[in-house]
């Protein structure tokens, strides 16, 4: 018997039909004998509409709720239809989404009236979402002949600090309270349904996990509870060695350390944020990605040991794209103490993010990779600030260029890594513009034209048989 | 530095000449790069966030008589209202023509500008005229710079001689020709010994004068440069409601023939000395303020340092648009000073 903690995102749930999918799932590993813990997003699409509209009302259109109402009223009552057989479940299940949405309404008025919408108010819109798809999902296993619960993070006993928007977790008081209200059930055979993302403050004030959202729920349960595996399912077989879209026969990798899951959370939505890795990487307790609609894979395994099991130095390689170049010059910079310091607080007092740096040690450039939508801001700051006062004397940039990023624990101590990636590179002549590692050695990057992007990633993608 | 132009009359295509024809120099004397990220004018806009080719835009404004015809960055419908509050820019430039009875569109355009964190170069004299004192209130509220040399003296430096040349004496008095157009008449009218009529003819004819000369014969834009030294230069809240204002369309042959006579001049005077009037006054011939033709001269009296007087060309297009260049380097040097401190 084993404990598991299973995340479904949106598109797990996205329908009433994959909803069945993901009571089978869980009835599946009921029959084995484990106790599943469910932690749910809201149905795919919801999270965005509540943020829009509530957003819209602050202008004040009353108007609009009423048909916001109606479509999020339909949407969730079609699924319901689809998602239970038993008659009176089913209208059991109608009547509670509905009193849900009616609290929301007055929520919305509210919004509307006063004209604004504080963190702390966006955090109670939210919440809704997951609440409705605790609601259906809870039901469906019943309808599946399973004893289910559903719970809001809060009520389960999640406490967070008063970060709206982005709240983090005390850790050992939601570990003590988790366990009063969460472990009896487990011994009563009951899968507990939680809304993933909304938790509350020591108040009881709602408030929300921000980046790394239900995952994050799913790895706070999991170390609360001292499961044995969290499991998150979402749409892809788990983590590849690339972008199926650019290698075609990229692979599924079937284990990371938790250090390379982290690097590789840049692959986007697929991995998981570093900031929902964090509870378990402390607790040891392994994190598998798993596909939904392929529930016979076994995913990818993210646990400490799992890094030994490859030999390969090189496990994965990201492309990174609408990114932009910036370049700065000047003699100005050479053995001036704080001209790189002057840069990044430029940047930073902007909000532009810096997401790659590198410079030579004669001082007098410095390249930096931002994100293409901030580099006008980056520029005109950047010349406004250093052009015409001896720190630099030519700013640059490239906008049509991308990140290549390289990944794999192994690289650490290995010799010649970097001789196999550029090399690989350079047969196909292709030019790198930039190029950086961090003393982790978990990952080289470095900067090629986008055009050539995806010919590189194939190279080294080949170099390092991935494929294979 | 992103720019968005508002208004593309004389004075805007005179400064798109000057970033064109000064481009170098403004980068390596003062490292300068001004990236003008939208145009608008009566028939739209013109947008494009890396920053306009301003040869093409010239020559699509020559051909087409609006920017709005560009068919790639074009845009019909849009206001210079919108413009501002969706472009991202460090400046606004409000160049539309001057209101000197509602003040708009420009107003607004400042206003909007201000709430959206943009700083402001103005060389439109209705907002300024009608509500200096608010919008430097404005100005300061939203922790933005307001720049408006353009407004007094075309590219003669009026409003930084006195503010930055003479800081620490306490200017007691100005008195200045503050209109080319209605100098230019009565240098005329005293000459050639034509009628007003006949003079403001040839000022049209010229192109120093409107086909509607109203704005200048009647005081009004004399009026407004008076609020604007004013309030700049003396601290004093004012607007053009408070200006005592006399035009020059009743003076005649006569009366500057008698003038003439004690060795005296007839000029329209703006003057702050106590209260701020605009007037046709009797000057000496010797006066460095009797200047003639279309110059402009200003008469700052200081405690100490006595009396000063700036003369140069009071309008123009390329020379007003030398004054925002002025303008736009003094806030590149405050940013550049705001954003390392």
């Amino acid at each position: 018997m084993k404990i598991i903690v299973m995340k479904f995102g949106g598109t797990s749930i996205g329908t009433g039909e994959n909803i069945r999918n993901v009571a089978n799932i869980v009835r599946n590993s009921s029959k084995k004998g484990d106790k599943v813990v469910v932690v749910v997003s809201a149905l795919a699409g919801v999270t965005n509409q509540l943020i829009h509209e509530a957003e819209e009302l602050t202008k004040g259109k009353e108007g609009r709720i009423q048909e916001f109402v109606k479509e999020l009223t339909e949407k969730h009552l079609q699924t319901i239809d689809i998602a239970i057989e038993n008659k009176k479940l089913k209208e059991e299940t109608k009547h509670s989404a509905k009193k849900i949405i009616e609290e929301l309404e007055k929520i919305l008025i509210g919004i509307c009236y006063v004209g604004e919408l504080t963190l702390k108010t966006k955090d109670q819109v939210l919440s809704f979402g997951e609440r409705l798809a605790a609601l259906i999902v809870s039901a469906t296993l019943r309808d599946y002949n399973l004893e289910s619960q559903y719970f809001t993070g809060k009520e389960a006993g999640i406490v967070t600090d008063s970060k709206f928007g982005e709240a983090n977790p005390l850790m050992n008081f939601t570990t003590h309270q988790v366990i009063e209200r969460i472990k009896p059930l487990l011994k009563k055979n009951v899968v507990p349904v939680i809304t993933g993302f909304i938790v509350a403050n020591q108040d009881g004030v709602l408030t929300t996990l921000g980046r790394g959202g239900s995952d994050y729920t799913a790895t706070i349960l999991g170390v609360a509870l001292d499961v044995d595996e969290v499991w998150i399912w979402t749409d892809v077989d788990g983590i590849m060695t690339s972008d199926p879209k650019i290698i075609l026969d990229a692979k599924t990798l079937t284990g990371l350390s938790y250090g390379e899951a982290a690097e590789m959370a840049i692959f986007g939505a697929k991995a998981m944020h570093p900031r929902a890795l964090e509870p378990v990487i402390k607790k040891h307790i392994p994190v598998r990605i798993r596909n939904v609609f392929n529930p016979k894979n076994h995913g990818t395994l993210i646990s400490e040991g799992a890094k030994v099991e490859s030999k390969e130095v090189v496990k994965a390689i990201a492309l990174i794209t609408d990114v932009s170049m910036i370049n700065i010059r000047g003699a100005g910079m050479v053995g001036a103490p704080g001209s790189y310091a002057k840069i990044f607080r430029i940047l930073g007092k902007n909000n532009i993010n810096v997401m790659m740096v590198s410079t030579a040690v004669s001082e007098a450039n410095i390249s930096i990779i931002i994100r293409n939508n901030q580099l006008e801001r980056a520029m005109s700051t950047l010349e406004i600030a250093l052009l015409g006062r001896d720190l630099a004397n030519k700013i640059t940039s490239e906008d049509d260029v991308c990140v290549i990023a390289a990944m794999g624990a192994n690289m650490k101590g290995s010799l010649g890594v970097a001789s196999r990636i550029f090399s690989a590179v350079a047969k196909k002549k292709i030019n790198i513009h930039m190029i950086a590692q961090g003393s982790s050695e978990l990952n080289i990057s470095f900067v090629v034209k986008e055009r050539d992007g995806p010919i590189a990633v194939s190279a080294i993608h080949e170099e390092f048989n991935l494929n294979k | 530095m992103r720019i968005i132009l508002i208004g593309y009359g004389v004075v805007g295509q005179s400064l798109t000449d000057i970033f064109l024809q000064r481009k170098i120099e403004n980068l390596r004397n003062y490292g300068f790069n001004p990236k003008v990220v939208a145009i608008t004018d009566r028939g739209g806009a013109a947008i494009n966030i890396k920053g306009l080719d301003l040869k093409r835009i010239q020559s699509i404004k020559k051909r087409e008589g609006t920017v709005a015809a560009d068919s790639v960055f074009g845009h019909r419908q849009m206001s210079g209202q919108d413009i501002i509050q969706s472009i991202e820019a460090e400046i606004m430039i409000e160049a539309t023509s001057t209101n000197i009875t509602t003040g708009e569109p420009g107003i607004s355009n400042i206003k909007t500008a201000f709430n959206t964190g943009k700083h402001v170069v103005t060389t439109n004299k209705g907002p300024l005229a009608l509500s200096f004192p608010t919008l430097i209130e404005l100005a300061e509220h939203n922790k933005v710079l307001l720049r408006f040399s353009g407004t007094v003296g075309g590219g003669t430096p009026i409003l930084e001689f006195a503010k930055k040349c003479l800081e620490g004496d306490r200017i007691k008095e100005i008195h200045g020709i503050l209109n080319g157009t209605t100098n230019y008449i009565l240098t005329e009218m005293a000459e050639k010994k034509v009628t007003f009529e006949k003079a403001l003819e040839s000022a049209q004819k010229l192109g120093y004068a409107e086909t509607n000369p109203a704005m200048d014969i009647d005081g009004l834009d004399s009026a407004a440069k008076v609020v604007i030294i004013g309030n700049w230069i003396m601290n004093k809240k004012f607007t053009l409601k408070d200006v005592d204002i006399i035009g020059i369309r009743d003076i005649t042959l006569n009366a500057l023939e008698i003038a003439s006579k004690k060795g005296k001049r007839i000029k329209l005077i703006g003057s702050i000395d106590g209260k701020p009037t605009v007037a046709p006054k009797e000057i000496e011939r010797n006066d460095p303020l009797c200047v003639n033709g279309v110059l402009n001269a200003v008469t700052f009296v200081s405690e100490y340092a006595g009396r000063e007087t700036i003369i140069g060309r009071g309008a123009g297009g390329i020379e007003t648009a030398s004054a925002v260049l002025r303008d736009l380097l003094d806030i590149k040097h405050h940013l550049a000073n705001k954003i390392l401190s």
